[in-house]
């Protein structure tokens, strides 16, 4: 349990940011103003000063809609398609996907978005025999989601160990990419969306929290790995 | 892509052995539990089913088979036999469940002891005709009563919640002293056996230590994982394990034990509850602990909690241990305190023991003090004051002195003491002692209802009078071993 991991991109009214939330820590998010300080900042006309509020509870996290008047929309961008639709003044609605993109209105031509990671997600073991409730079972092994697009990362990059138990041939980024490249649901995986998977398994689901060097050759990140801000104070 | 997994695993129901079936000298019964990856059937030795009208028929078949190579042991008769299949595991899954197996074995060998659960044997299935259990490793041990977690369901009194808690910490304090962490400590992993002791056991995952840590995969129980190990950066070899995250997860344990299995931490569920640990470990929560929990008790578990790896190290099972048997000591009451009404039969007979083995240990005491205890050799203690700034002085300033009583048995007021004072560090001579007395605690909340009768020390050529006077025994560190004082 080691929170959720809010990444805002270059071009969404501000510089990029990313801020790492512990468990009941929260943030606000807005344009902001000198009365309503927000620790996310959304430099756009179209979002209010006080826009709503992300609170990492338990395994996942809640989003609040504090506008009076626009809709939020949740993506999970690794689904088919699935969203959730937050209407103006819920509170605490409960976000079930591990990677989420919260789109907000804007008159730009592209809509205002921000990512959040929950990397908490837990998962049962993959073979264990079952009896007795799942709360009082021994996890063995790490919590991955094995539909998601990080696994099929993981896997290409420990094929080689897998096939021969070969530990020294680690593929490097480009490999995977053109392991990944056949026909299937997860064509066109560019380098860049290679290496932040990478980086995401490194960071936040094999050891959490911690900034050890990567194990792929190659795999310096694009996307989300610049430096990273520490939490704000709430 | 790479699919792992096999029918009987992905089926969620795994095969299960009949009742009745063999495997060397022990007879399957039915199935008693099942964990993560292994099934528990309750199991008796070959002989024993032989004389049982029940299994007649099956007796038949094996009549005249004698076992030549199984563990003589008489005792043994009611055994749980643990089946662990290997068949359809990728190789790299077969070993983890060979080396579990191993490590259980290599710690019943190394590390045997009364509060771990005994192994008895160990074997490979064969079994041609059912493929998912065929090869499949079996250890046997002797069956337990029931787990923690089942009697914590029921209504437990205090007193057997100190000797389980006491015998909890006995068992870790033997591995640890031996070398391992069991790494998933958990009610459900610690037994209690048909004599009503605790045995801690499964230690499929148990680490044996190199130097001060030891190295596994991830895994545990999610509401017995210290709060650093969401945090601990994985190396080569796995992430450390250190006896401390045993520590922690016995912290969570007494809670349970006292509270009526109430975990510490809030929350509906373990991934909420992980949440709120992660919480006080960063300090934006405090720890609330049930109001239930005896302040002793609490106290302990509070140690155990300490939300750091640093702050927990001090606190090793052999110093909890210690800290539980000078309470236990010191607090003789307990045995004769009041019980609950309510509780089953088989608690009242474990509590029945319990009380046994306290009157025993008082019979032991008295006996030693039988001899007039005048006679009796004085022990030296060294007077103690919990005021820290009357530690390190020794002017003999008034307002550092502690006083002695006259009478024992009557409040410790003013009037009920001798004109003698002493001071931190002064060492008296004491006679005997008396273990229940008026109750005293003092500045740091100790708590004692024994007293020491000690001579007073002579002022000048003059022998004071009276010759002795009441020293509380939380005004001393020291804990000789003197007889009970008798009426005077």
């Amino acid at each position: 349990m080691s929170g959720i991991v809010i990444h805002l991109p270059e071009g969404n009214g501000g510089d990029a940011t990313t801020l790492r939330l512990g468990p009941g820590e929260r943030v606000r998010f807005g344009r902001g103003s000198a009365r309503t300080p927000v620790e996310l900042r959304l430099d756009d006309e179209s979002v209010s000063r006080l826009a709503g509020e992300i609170r990492a509870t338990d395994d996942h996290w809640q989003l609040s809609n504090l506008s009076a008047t626009h809709g939020y929309l949740v993506e999970n961008p690794e689904g088919a398609g699935e969203y959730l639709r937050v209407p103006p003044r819920r509170v605490g609605a409960p976000i079930p996907f591990e990677f989420s993109r919260v789109v907000l209105p804007s008159r730009r031509e592209t809509p205002l978005s921000f990512q959040v990671f929950a990397p908490d997600h837990v998962y049962l073991d993959p073979h264990a025999l079952g009896g007795g409730s799942w709360e009082s079972r021994t996890l063995t092994a790490y919590s991955l989601d094995e539909t998601a697009t990080y696994f099929l990362v993981l896997v290409a990059l420990c094929e080689p160990w897998l096939r021969d138990s070969s530990p020294v041939a680690v593929p490097t980024t480009p490999q995977v990419v053109e392991r990944l490249s056949g026909p299937g649901a997860h064509a066109g995986l560019t380098a860049r969306a290679v290496s932040s998977h990478i980086d995401y398994l490194a960071d936040e689901k094999l050891a959490s929290a911690s900034r050890r060097p990567r194990t792929a050759p190659n795999a310096r990140p694009a996307a989300t790995a610049s430096a990273r801000p520490s939490s704000p104070s709430p | 892509m790479v699919r792992r997994g096999t029918v009987a695993a992905d089926s969620g129901e795994p095969e299960l052995l009949p009742v009745g079936h063999r495997i060397g000298p022990w007879i399957v019964g039915e199935p008693i539990g099942a964990g993560g990856w292994a099934t528990v059937y309750a199991g008796r030795r070959a002989e024993q089913a032989a004389a049982d009208p029940h299994e007649d028929r099956l007796a038949d078949g094996l009549r005249g088979q004698p076992d030549q190579d199984q563990p003589n042991d008489p005792d043994v008769h009611e055994v749980a036999l643990k089946v662990m299949p290997t068949a359809g595991l990728a190789p790299r899954q077969a070993r983890n469940v060979a080396e579990a197996a191993h490590r259980e074995l290599e710690l019943g060998r190394a590390a045997g002891h009364p509060r771990l659960v005994r192994l008895l044997d160990s074997l490979v299935l064969s079994a041609p005709d059912r493929p998912s259990l065929d090869g499949a490793i079996v250890l046997v041990t002797e069956r337990a009563r029931c787990s923690l977690r089942e009697l914590l369901a029921s209504s437990v009194t205090d007193t057997e919640c100190a000797r389980l808690v006491t015998g909890i910490c006995e068992g870790l304090d033997h591995m640890h002293r031996s070398g391992w962490v069991h790494a998933d400590l958990k009610p459900e992993n610690i037994l209690i056996g048909r004599d009503g002791q605790v045995r801690l056991s499964d230690f499929g995952f148990a680490i044996e230590l190199t130097g001060t840590h030891g190295w596994t995969a991830p895994m545990g129980t999610l509401d017995y994982l210290p709060p650093e190990r969401w945090r601990e950066p994985l190396g080569e070899r796995g992430i450390q394990i250190r006896p401390s995250a045993d520590i922690w997860a016995l912290g969570i344990i007494i809670h349970e034990v006292f509270a009526h299995g109430a975990y510490p931490f809030p929350g509906a569920t373990p991934t909420a509850r992980g949440a709120a640990v992660q919480e006080y470990a960063e300090d934006r929560a405090a720890l609330r602990m049930d109001g239930t929990v005896p302040e002793f008790w609490r106290a302990l578990a509070a140690d155990c909690l300490a939300a750091t790896h640093a702050a927990r190290a001090p606190h090793t099972a052999e110093s909890l241990l210690e800290r539980i048997r000078t309470h236990a000591t010191e607090d003789g009451t307990r045995c004769s305190g009041p019980r609950r009404p309510r509780v089953r039969r088989r608690l009242r007979f474990a509590a029945l023991l319990v009380t046994l083995g306290c009157a025993a240990a008082a019979a032991a005491l008295w006996a030693y003090g039988g001899a007039d205890d005048d006679t009796q050799a004085p022990s030296h203690i060294q007077v103690f004051n919990a005021e820290r700034g009357c530690q390190d002085r020794a002017d003999r300033e008034p307002q550092c002195s502690l006083g002695l009583a006259i009478d024992p048995l009557r409040p410790y007021t003013a009037d009920n003491v001798v004109g003698t004072r002493v001071w931190h560090g002064d060492v008296l001579d004491a006679e005997c002692q008396l273990p229940q007395g008026q109750p005293i605690i003092d500045e740091e909340d100790l708590r004692s209802t024994t007293w020491f009768r000690v001579r007073l020390p002579r002022v000048g050529a003059a022998a004071p009078r009276p010759h002795t006077a009441w020293l509380p025994a939380v005004r001393t560190k020291d804990r000789p071993s003197l007889p009970h004082c008798t009426a005077r």
